[in-house]
């Protein structure tokens, strides 16, 4: 009978109090002080980082000699999830790393504006776009990130095709990947276990399958799920997958990094790669030699389109709005920024830095040919989807692959999940 | 403090219903001669309350309180929502989400595996304890997979299952067209749940070998004196016999099964292909992660802690069962 009442009260208590506070920490919060800087990142860890951040650490110094930096590198695979409970206590690092676009926009508010203190520094970094909100820059881009079409000229060579002219338009893109499938090797190194597969395939074509005037609104937010063009996207992934133009098994081979190893290990001529990090240009030099490898445009699929290099602002620093000072932190921001840093970042971590002003010709042609392109480069496509948005691509694209959804209802459901967030 | 006077209250409540009116009556006749003048008596009423403090504490701290939190979370919303009381709003959406009820079926799916997952061990160790050539060497070889980390397990099996590894190599060998083990969304959940099973039964395996020590050795010669056969030996001594240890292998395994694939999930499958190998912990994680959704998190959580109590109560209730058949 006791027992009954106590239950029936604690029932009670949980109901009246249910739906109070919130899963996120909002109030005012404390946490960091002004002599010590946190950094929270992944990357700092590594040994080919370790030149990058000697560098800034060195230019902060000199700034602010009396405040101690102390980087905090967390596993990739766990940082998001670290920094959810960071953010949720409301307690954490003061400057964090983040992926540009849905990462970081999901969370700015938790994090400083930092347009007053890095105004110098806009015109000498590219790639702030993947870190604005609502016409404010919550992070200062490190590295470019982008979706290059990498093709192997060896294959090329072997398949009978000029590796000095790639195709322009997408018939005469399908009539070279015959040639290379004659050849003995696949078309395209598709890695779509995780389903970023068809993130890299919107990013890599969409330039020459939608309007430009189609592009920009979409980037804008003006998303026209309707149109034909966008359509056209995932017909033409359906297509290469119906036609086998992909390696076996896509949906079961990891991009990072098997799908990857398939192109360095040339039984694929083509893979959509990254510009920075991995799957990049200095990975697949040291396989591929940088001679063999080259960096094309996006074939033309709607005429009148002119194909640009879709990239970003990668990965950048941000400011947490817990912090005691938030000039301070923006400074150490602007050290990790420095063209000296970046420079090193560069050279030993294979990344397109976002300082435009590094020159990149030791690095041989492909990254050339994407430095090149920065001028006349849009934002990716997929980065300005949203997260759940993006997870739900990443199955529905499966499901292309496979023939269990038709495009008409994969786009239909896209659109809904776009339009909802 | 005369601690020697607090012990006849800590003593345990006699064993059996009927008597304890009586020692309640006797402690209490007890306490209303030792209260007056004696200051200890206070000191004395409290000190179970001050022994068993500490562990409750603990538990209430630790277990209850977070829990409590994650369940009033779970009325809460996410984003611009964030901290403002939404109503069933989370739950309503995780029964909308396809990906949820996926997650769901696939537990449905485990309790139905589940007489597979135990029957296997059982099998083995069935053949181990009649003694088949070769017990020795299968008794160690069985239970080395138990040894190894769900993470280690899940690269093993990716190798050997990636669409141009060495299993599809020996089905094109023999003329069979190649699976796609991990890409094919009707196949990937069994190929999970079997890696799973593969990884681990040789724990339930060395648990059945402890309950065929308990058996009776002359109920089995008196089968096999009067003439039966192997399935009816099985049928009819070995599997009443062993009741207690299959219900509580049936239980380990259920929860082995629930809460420890995401490790396997998480190297192998990533919740792919289109979604079927979710699992309502990989969700969770997926949502409080990378969809920076703390509240929808928490109320998945609510409804796993509700499957969990429901799957936990009914088994405990199995075990008893068994147990009172003895």
């Amino acid at each position: 009978m006791k027992q009954r009442a106590l239950w029936s009260a604690v029932l009670v208590v949980g109901l009246a109090t249910a739906g109070c506070g919130s899963a996120s920490d909002t109030g005012p919060s404390s946490g960091g002080s002004t002599d010590k800087l946190v950094v929270w990142d992944w990357k700092s860890g590594e040994p080919s980082a370790k030149a990058y951040v000697d560098k800034a650490k060195a230019d902060f110094a000199a700034k602010h000699p009396d405040v101690t930096v102390e980087f905090v590198a967390q596993p990739f695979d766990q940082y998001y999830t670290l920094l959810g409970a960071a953010i949720q206590s409301g307690k954490g690092p003061d400057v964090m790393l983040f992926n540009g676009g849905g990462q970081i926009r999901d969370r700015v508010d938790a994090l400083v504006p930092l347009d007053e203190y890095v105004a110098e520094d806009k015109q000498r970094l590219a790639g702030w776009d993947a870190f604005n909100k609502d016409g404010k820059a919550y992070a200062a881009p490190v590295t470019l990130q982008g979706h290059p079409i990498y093709y192997n000229k060896a294959l090329y060579e072997k398949a009978g095709l000029d590796p000095a002219s790639p195709a322009t338009t997408w018939d005469e893109f399908l009539a070279d990947c015959a040639a290379i499938g004659k050849a003995g090797a696949k078309c395209f190194a598709l890695g779509n276990k995780e389903g970023a597969g068809i993130q890299f395939w919107m990013s890599a074509l969409g330039s020459g399958i939608l309007t430009a005037q189609e592009y920009d609104d979409w980037i804008a937010g003006k998303r026209d799920w309707t149109s034909p063009n966008v359509k056209r996207i995932f017909e033409l992934w359906k297509e290469a997958g119906d036609a086998g133009l992909n390696n076996d098994g896509a949906n079961s081979t990891a991009m990072f990094n098997d799908s990857f190893a398939l192109f360095q290990s040339a039984k694929a001529a083509h893979v959509i790669g990254l510009m920075s990090d991995v799957g990049h240009w200095k990975d697949f030099n040291e396989f591929l030699t940088p001679e063999k490898l080259g960096v094309m445009k996006a074939p033309v699929v709607t005429a009148g389109t002119t194909p640009s290099l879709a990239y970003d602002g990668g990965i950048g620093y941000a400011v947490a709005k817990w912090t005691k000072d938030p000039k301070v932190a923006a400074d150490l921001v602007r050290s990790l920024t420095s063209t000296g840093a970046l420079q090193a970042f560069y050279a030993e971590a294979g990344a397109i830095a976002a300082d435009t002003t590094i020159d990149v010709s030791q690095a041989g042609p492909a990254a050339a040919a994407i430095v090149a392109a920065l001028d006349s480069g849009k934002p990716a496509l997929h980065v300005a989807l949203s997260s759940k948005t993006l997870d739900l691509m990443g199955r529905v694209s499966q499901q292309l692959l496979s023939g269990s959804i038709s495009v008409d209802e994969a786009v239909k459901q896209l659109a809904a999940s776009d339009q909802a967030g | 403090m005369p601690i020697g006077n607090a012990e006849p209250s800590v003593r345990p409540v006699p064993a059996g219903r009927t008597d304890g009116a009586a020692a309640g009556s006797a402690r209490r006749r007890r306490g209303a001669r030792a209260r007056p003048g004696r200051g200890g008596s206070r000191a004395e009423r409290f000190a179970p309350y001050v022994l068993v403090a500490p562990a409750i504490l603990i538990i209430v701290v630790l277990r209850l309180y977070p829990l409590l939190l994650g369940v009033n979370f779970s009325f809460t919303g996410d984003g611009e929502r964030n901290g403002q009381a939404v109503g069933l709003d989370n739950y309503l959406e995780l029964i909308e989400d396809p990906l949820f009820r996926t997650a769901l079926s696939n537990v449905g799916l485990l309790v139905l595996l589940l007489p597979v997952a135990v029957a296997i061990p059982g099998l083995l160790a069935t053949f181990i304890y009649l003694k088949v050539p070769g017990h020795r060497f299968y008794r160690s070889v069985y239970f080395f997979p138990a040894v190894l980390s769900p993470v280690i397990v899940g690269a093993i099996f990716n190798l050997l299952l990636a669409f141009d590894g060495p299993v599809n190599a020996v089905f094109e060998a023999v003329g069979i067209s190649p699976v796609d083990w991990l890409g094919n969304p009707d196949v990937a959940m069994f190929v999970v749940v079997g890696v799973h099973v593969w990884a681990t039964f040789g724990m339930a395996l060395v648990v059945f070998l402890a309950g065929f020590a308990t058996l009776d050795a002359a109920l089995l010669d008196a089968a096999r004196v009067d003439g039966a056969s192997l399935p009816q030996v099985i049928r009819h001594v070995i599997i009443p016999g062993l009741s207690r240890t299959i219900a509580f292998v049936a239980v380990t395994t259920m929860v082995g099964m629930l809460t420890s694939m995401f490790g396997l999930l998480y190297v192998m499958t990533s919740g792919g292909p289109e979604g079927s190998t979710y699992l309502p912990e990989y969700y969770i994680w997926i949502q409080q992660g990378q969809m920076n959704r703390p509240a929808l998190a928490s109320a998945a959580s609510t409804v796993l802690f509700v499957i969990m109590l429901v799957v936990g109560l009914l088994q405990v209730k199995l075990l008893r069962r068994a147990g009172g058949e003895d």
